[in-house]
């Protein structure tokens, strides 16, 4: 988990991957830093070694600096972070509801044969595609 | 479905048939033996996998797929995984070592080789025949079909006329209806994808809930993985299960004969089962690193290895993908994943093409927001974050779907799985090392194939395109590294999967295939074992068992 000093660096850092923008939140308004962070490093604990060396640049520079520095020198490091960032976004439901996503709930399999059944009938006229078995002289 | 309650009985000191390996071939030995009245040892070096553990029904989902679910076993690093040194490999292997093995996490695309899959040398005048025909395993397949619960369409002209499957398609969703407006534009073929997962209740497994989580462990149980296909009824019948077993060699006797095995447990401490017959089913690498490491003074290159040819043809189906986007809400985050339909329009070989063999192409959707959201580091940041993070997303997500394409590599004595001189798993066995190149036919299959399947997302009316033509992370179909054939110079297993140099060791998995088909090999894989295993049974009489067991 992050500290609260580390979560500030952070912010600023994950803002500059998902800023508000075409009507969707930053990732702070969506409460990134200060909330799904938390969660997304408990699923994926092995990449928090890689962020903390992404906090790293982010004390070290301002925000869109370090995060451009941070892609030229260490790469594992940007891609633990927009990892972390993207998919903690992504645990925020109402980015969710806002991208028109319901998430993973269970959608039992309809049957939707009727929909193309008469566009099958064109694949089945033209006849078998395969080559049959030959019969081989032993 | 819960798992089976297993109250463990001791082992047999001596058991009739010792199988090593709990996944897709060595589920169906373990069955039908035990069914058959044979007392059975199964040695698997995963656990099981309950589907409470899944993650398909989850919001983390997508973040724990890239690590903990990974395919990939030098990723994903569970206890339960052995390393593979794949620094000289076009290709990374991909498997799960659990009960159930590799089915946990397969996307069940239930395909069936063709006719002219058993005969390449013949038709196409390249690599080998299979020593049997399509109508040999025909009722292998279909007696499959049933045990896995198959949803489909029958009367597919790319096959023969055969038994239909014994559920109804799944649903292809407007991703297919998509594809199919652009294939019939074309005049190409396509079908609705067959799959091993239950689009109504089958037996004990529930309908598909469309998590499209797939190839990360079915959360709902619709999926046919063999832990739940297979082992109940072994179970019931007697089978012997042995969990968290690595196997470090097969052991022999002093006639030759292989005789059991010696494995190591969770808490380190080396145990030998001993077996009149040995049964091995653990992938096209495990498979052959277990034969080289058992090595003796009356097989100095390891196990039924006079041939030379253990570990060697390692074929593993370079895969391209071709995704298009589209302007429609096609709701693509929507399972079956699976397949939710195929082609075959140019599966079989047209030399007037430059290259022999084809591929199947499968349709599949593209799952959640976060995708792949890796990998990007070096490129510039605004490609993919920033306001582009917005605007992707909203140009992509659910509007995009996959051609797959499975190339056919074609066997080469130079493709490989030998010993890592170095590198080991955590008890010390030697772990294996891949050597493997895509060749010149392949190159040439996919270059021909991506560009047909541009054309068939042109005619769909995709607004955008886009190709990997060799995805890395690929290699789910490990084949070829135990050869079947009649010659004992040729190949390593006769047609029933036992060993020319050893009569009393079977082998049963995908190592076995002579030639690999442009598809999946799962139900070919289990039809197989299914034909290898009854003969067996048929002959117990003059079958031979080591006496010194």
């Amino acid at each position: 988990m992050l500290t609260e000093d580390q979560k500030k660096i952070y912010s600023k850092m994950a803002d500059v991957l998902i800023p508000s923008a075409e009507g969707m939140p930053s990732a702070s308004e969506a409460d990134v830093p200060t909330k799904w962070i938390d969660d997304a490093l408990r699923y994926r604990p092995d990449l928090e070694p890689s962020l903390l060396r992404a906090l790293v640049f982010g004390a070290k520079y301002d925000a869109k600096e370090s995060v451009e520095a941070l892609n030229a020198e260490d790469v594992e490091a940007f891609d633990a972070l927009g990892v972390l960032t993207s998919g903690a976004y992504f645990l925020n439901p109402t980015v969710k509801k806002l991208i028109g996503y319901p998430g993973q709930i269970p959608s039992p399999a309809n049957d939707d044969v009727d929909l193309y059944i008469e566009m099958l009938t064109k694949v089945v006229e033209r006849g078998p595609i395969y080559r049959p078995t030959v019969e081989v002289r032993k | 479905m819960s798992n089976p309650i297993t109250i463990k009985p001791a082992l047999p000191e001596v058991a009739d048939v010792l199988v090593i390996g709990a996944g897709a071939s060595g589920s169906v030995a373990v069955q039908e033996l035990s069914k058959n009245g044979f007392s059975v040892v199964c040695l698997e070096q995963g656990q099981w996998t309950p589907a409470s553990e899944f993650a398909g029904d989850k919001a983390e989902w997508e973040l724990v797929k890239q690590k903990q679910w990974h395919p990939n076993p030098n990723v994903r690093g569970h206890a339960s995984d052995y390393p593979i040194n794949t620094s000289e490999s076009d290709v990374n292997p991909l498997m799960y070592n659990a009960v159930g093995g590799s089915t946990i996490l397969y996307a069940a695309h239930w395909f069936r080789f063709l006719p002219s899959d058993f005969q390449v040398k013949t038709l196409d005048g390249v690599a080998d025949d299979w020593p049997f025909t399509y109508e040999d395993l025909l009722p292998f397949y279909e007696e499959m079909d049933r045990a896995m619960g198959v949803s489909g369409l029958g009367d597919d002209p790319a096959y023969p006329a055969g038994e239909g499957f014994p559920l109804p398609p799944l649903p292809i969703g407007k991703p297919g209806i998509k594809a199919a407006e652009g294939m019939n534009k074309l005049g190409w073929h396509w079908w609705p994808g067959v799959n091993s997962i239950a689009s109504k209740e089958y037996g004990h497994r529930p309908q598909c809930q469309r998590y499209g989580a797939c190839l990360t462990g079915c959360p709902a149980g619709a999926k046919a993985s063999t832990d739940i296909t297979h082992w109940p009824e072994a179970i019931e019948a007697g089978a012997h299960l042995v969990t968290g077993a690595r196997v470090r060699e097969i052991t022999v006797d002093k006639t030759g004969l292989a005789n059991g095995a010696r494995y190591v447990d969770r808490d380190g401490v080396e145990h030998h089962q001993k077996a009149g017959i040995v049964v091995l089913a653990a992938n096209g690498v495990g498979t052959p690193r277990i034969l080289l490491l058992s090595k003796s003074e009356k097989y100095p290159n390891g196990l039924a290895n006079s041939s030379d040819l253990v570990g060697r043809r390692l074929m593993m189906h370079p895969y391209a993908a071709v995704v298009g986007t589209y302007e429609d809400n096609l709701e693509s985050w929507l399972g079956p994943a699976g397949q939710l339909m195929h082609s075959m329009e140019f599966y079989e070989t047209d030399k007037s093409r430059g290259f022999v063999r084809g591929a199947k192409w499968n349709l599949m959707p593209s799952g959640g927001p976060l995708g792949m959201r890796s990998g990007y580091g070096g490129r510039p940041v605004e490609d993919t974050f920033g306001v582009n993070f917005h605007k992707n997303l909203k140009k992509v997500f659910g509007r995009s779907f996959e051609w797959g394409i499975i190339a056919e590599d074609l066997p080469d004595h130079a493709n490989r799985v030998i010993l890592d001189p170095t590198l080991t798993d955590s008890d010390g066995i030697p772990a294996p090392k891949l050597q493997y190149k895509s060749s010149d036919n392949t190159t040439k299959l996919i270059d021909f194939h991506v560009a047909r399947a541009v054309e068939a997302h042109e005619a769909s009316g995709a607004t955008s395109i886009e190709v990997t033509k060799l995805m890395r992370d690929c290699g789910w179909h490990l084949l070829g590294t135990a050869k079947m054939g009649n010659d004992p110079k040729d190949s390593v297993v006769d047609q029933w999967g036992r060993a020319h140099d050893v009569p009393n060791l079977f082998i049963i998995d995908g190592s076995v295939f002579p030639t690999s088909s442009g598809g999946n090999p799962t139900a070919t894989i289990m039809a197989n074992a299914l034909r290898s295993m009854r003969h067996l049974i048929e002959n117990r009489s003059s079958q031979v068992a080591s006496a010194q067991g």
